[in-house]
This record gives structure tokens, sequence and C-alpha cells, in this order.
């Protein structure tokens, strides 16, 4: 069931801007870093010798906010393809278990967003070399930086998608994720527990990997109450 | 004209609007009370470090991208089952409908402006400032992003009036609001770019002798500039549009 549930899925959401956004997230990311080298490259290569180094954290600089008002876009124009026109009813009275559908949401967004992220290490990796850079090219951070935010931004997806899913007005869950993506912002100066810092890759032990767990267990806490309260609720 | 407005009003009341408004005061509150603002005590007025702490987060995000979110929910009821139909069908014209739910949106952006000045306040209190409130000052800034909102709100409301989901003018707005990071510290850029001004109007500058923070000339040409293009973009979209 799950297959054909997910084919579905990739079905409706054609033609509709969503693969757009998926490739124009890490372009417009590695675009925001063009500008800048494009400006004042001697100045930023003076700035550290390690200048992968400090390439890729520029980059990152804009990872996150990226990511998190992706997710945050995504959710929505998800939810909306069923909330626009009452769909969720046609949709339920298939035979598909609501489980199903939100799983088959939920995966979608995943692969759109891993998509994303590959794309991001292929733009960067590129540009990066084109700026010839010198010295050897880090594959280590470039992966780091690549996939990490994706899977500390977990319970942001998972969260986001609970509100689009079961918010009737989409204002609600875009404003929630503004609010996000300020404490995204904000993150350096913010407590650790706040899930919305997790993509930034920073924590009080300097270990991203510690993000990258938390994330996944966090997100998988999160994925699981969204769809219990999406299973439980009457569909409009 | 104002009929119309009143209708839109009415509409909007019984929705939950009141907690997108609040939400970015909020922000502010929160990072007006984090702020470490000790460190200025004595070598400037306490205020302006507590508004340059909370215009951060407020000024550079969400004022720009709550725009995104007042246009699309003032279409909500429109784009739902034919009601753009419905509205139209009344003698009014749609040059005025138009205008009158941008003039709402303004309405609702001011509101938020006003709670964040509440939030200033709130903040200053709470960490017990004793210097004194930079009162026109802090309106300079207060209306100065307000007004530096108008191109915003008129490119959304092109968008929302356009796109049926939320999340489509939302994206367009993200798209043009996360350069502005950048954009807002570079000297060349940042006068022209739309999405900086609401930063650079409520950014309290020193005395420049101009009624705002920012000079005449890009008030005018940028600010002003951006809105007619917009607005009228929007205006002449939905003249044509098939409803």
């Amino acid at each position: 069931m799950m297959g054909k549930l997910l084919s579905a899925e990739f079905m409706k959401i054609k033609r509709k801007g969503i693969w757009f956004l998926t490739v124009l997230g890490p372009i417009g990311v590695v675009a925001m870093q063009m500008v800048n080298y494009g400006v004042r490259k001697e100045y930023l290569f003076r700035q550290n010798d390690d200048r992968w180094g400090y390439y890729l954290d520029n980059i990152h600089s804009f990872t996150p906010l990226a990511i998190v008002l992706g997710i945050v876009i995504l959710t929505s124009f998800m939810s909306s393809i069923e909330n626009e026109t009452n769909a969720w009813k046609q949709l339920m009275a298939l035979p598909v278990s609501k489980m199903g559908v939100y799983l088959s949401k939920f995966t979608v967004l995943s692969v759109l967003l891993l998509i994303s992220s590959v794309l991001l290490l292929l733009f960067t990796l590129a540009f990066g070399i084109s700026l010839d850079l010198g010295g050897e090219i880090p594959y280590a951070g470039l992966l780091k930086y690549s996939f990490y935010p994706f899977f500390a931004a977990l319970p942001v997806l998972a969260l986001q998608l609970w509100a689009a899913a079961v918010s009737v007005n989409q204002g609600v869950p875009i404003t929630l994720g503004i609010l996000g993506v300020i404490l995204t912002y904000a993150g350096y100066a913010l407590p650790d527990w706040l899930i919305w810092k997790w993509p930034l890759l920073m924590n009080d032990w300097e270990e991203p990997l510690i993000n990258v767990l938390l994330g996944g267990g966090a997100g998988l806490i999160l994925y699981a109450a969204g769809m219990i309260d999406f299973v439980r609720r009457d569909v409009k | 004209m104002l009929t119309i407005l009143k209708s839109e009003w009415f509409k909007l009341r019984k929705s939950n609007i009141i907690g997108i408004l609040l939400a970015g005061p909020l922000i502010g509150l929160g990072a007006g009370i984090g702020a470490d603002t000790a460190e200025a005590a004595g070598m400037m007025n306490e205020w302006y470090m507590i508004l340059i702490y909370m215009n951060l987060p407020y000024a550079v995000l969400f004022l720009p991208l709550i725009t995104g979110v007042l246009a699309s929910f003032v279409c909500r009821y429109e784009h739902q089952a034919g009601g753009w139909k419905q509205l139209l069908a009344l003698p009014v014209t749609r040059g005025k409908v138009f205008a009158a739910k941008y003039v709402l949106i303004l309405l609702l952006v001011l509101f938020i402006q006003l709670f964040y000045l509440a939030a200033i306040a709130g903040a200053g209190l709470y960490k017990g400032i004793a210097d004194p409130f930079p009162a026109a000052i802090v309106w300079k800034s207060i209306l100065g992003g307000w007004i530096a909102a108008f191109p915003l709100v008129a490119l959304q409301l092109w968008m929302s009036v356009w796109f049926k989901s939320f999340a489509a003018p939302f994206a367009v707005n993200v798209v043009f609001t996360l350069p502005s990071i950048l954009a807002m510290n570079s000297e060349k850029v940042g006068p022209y770019y739309p999405w900086a001004q609401p930063f650079a109007m409520m950014y309290p500058a020193t005395e420049n002798g101009d009624i705002f923070f920012i000079p005449w000339e890009q008030l005018i040409t940028v600010i002003g500039g951006f809105f007619l293009l917009f607005y009228l973009g929007g205006y002449f979209y939905f003249q044509r549009k098939a409803v």
C-alpha cells in the first residue's frame, strides 16, 4: 500500500512548483555566497588561512534558515493539496489508512529535503572548486555541512507537518514557522533544548553529531505525536 | 469604499488573527528581555541598546515575512468555494476591493507595530531602565517600519490574489527576504533593496535632520517606487483575473 500511496503523493506534487523550490533552496544558499565572494573575495580570503573551512562556514550561515523556511513552505504545500479543495474526505474514503497517508506525506517531504541536501553538496563543491580555494577539498566537512542540518531539522519537519495537516487555516502553521525561523536566526544566543537551534549544529559540547542524533530521536517522537493526533481527528 | 473595508473587517473579526498579530511583538519582547544591555549602561541611552537588540530578529525577518501571512489571510475566504465570484457580484469595483484589502493589511501591520511599541516599553520596564525614554526616536522607528512595509504588502497582496495557497506567496516572500540579511550589510545594495528597508527604517540612527532614519530620496524612490510598481502590478492583475 505504501508504494502506491507514495506514487500518488509524488503525482500530486507535480507542476505545483514544489520541485522547483526543492532545487531553488540549495541554489539560493550557494548563490548567496556567490554574491558574497563575488563582491569581496580578497577580503574573505584574508579572514582565515583555512579557506575551505571558512567557505563552508559561510555556506552554513544560510543553510539552517533555508532548511527551516523550506520545511515551512513544503509542509504547507503538501497539506494544501487536500486542504484547498476539502479533499481529505475523498482521500480517506479510499481503502487507505490515515497512518499510511500521514507517513507517505512525511516520506515525500523527507525525500525532497534529502534531494535538496544532495544538491547543496554538489553546488557547494562546484562553486568551491571554481573559487580556487587551494588545499585539500574537505570532503568530510562537505558531507557534514550538507546532510547534518537535514537530520537536525527532523523535529521541525515533524512539528510543521503536524501543524499544517491539522490546521484548516494555513496561516497558523506558517506563523509558527516564522517564529521558528527567528529562533534559528537568533539560535546562537538561545539554549540547546530548542529544536529550532539544532540545524545550526551548535551545542555546548561542540559536537554536531549530537544534534543529528537528537534530531532523529526528537523527530521520531514528534512524528508519532503528530500522526496519533492526525489519526484521531475528525476528517473535515 | 468604507463599506467594503467594513465588510472586510467583519470577515476578519472572528478569525484567530489576534494570535498572528501578537506573535512578532512577543518575539521582540523575548529578544528585549534576553538582551544584555548592561554593557551600554552609562555610555549610551539603554533604550537604544534594547531597540537595536529587539529590531534584529523583528525588522529583518519577522516584519517582512508576516506581511505575506496577513495578505494571504485577507484573501482566504475569497479563495474558498467561489468567494471571489460572490464578492465581485456585489455592486463594487475590483479596484476598490483591491484597495480595501490593501488598506486593511496596512492597518493590521500598524497594529503589529503598536504592539511592538508596547513590547519595547515592556522589555525596558522589566529591565528597569532608568534612562529617559527617547519617545521621538522610538516613534520614528515604529512609523518608519510601518511605511517600509508598504511595498512589501503590495507585492504580497498581488501574490495572494494570484495564488490560492498560503505557501506559494510565502515562498515568494522568503526568496526575497532571506537575501536582505546580506543586502543590509552592504552599503551599495542595502539602500536599494526593498526587503532591507524595514530594518533601515527602524534602526535608531543619530539625528540626521531627516524625518526618518533614511534619506528622503531613498524613502521616495525606493520605498515609493517599489510601492507603485507592486501596487499597480497587483491592481492590474486583479482587474484581469478570471474569477
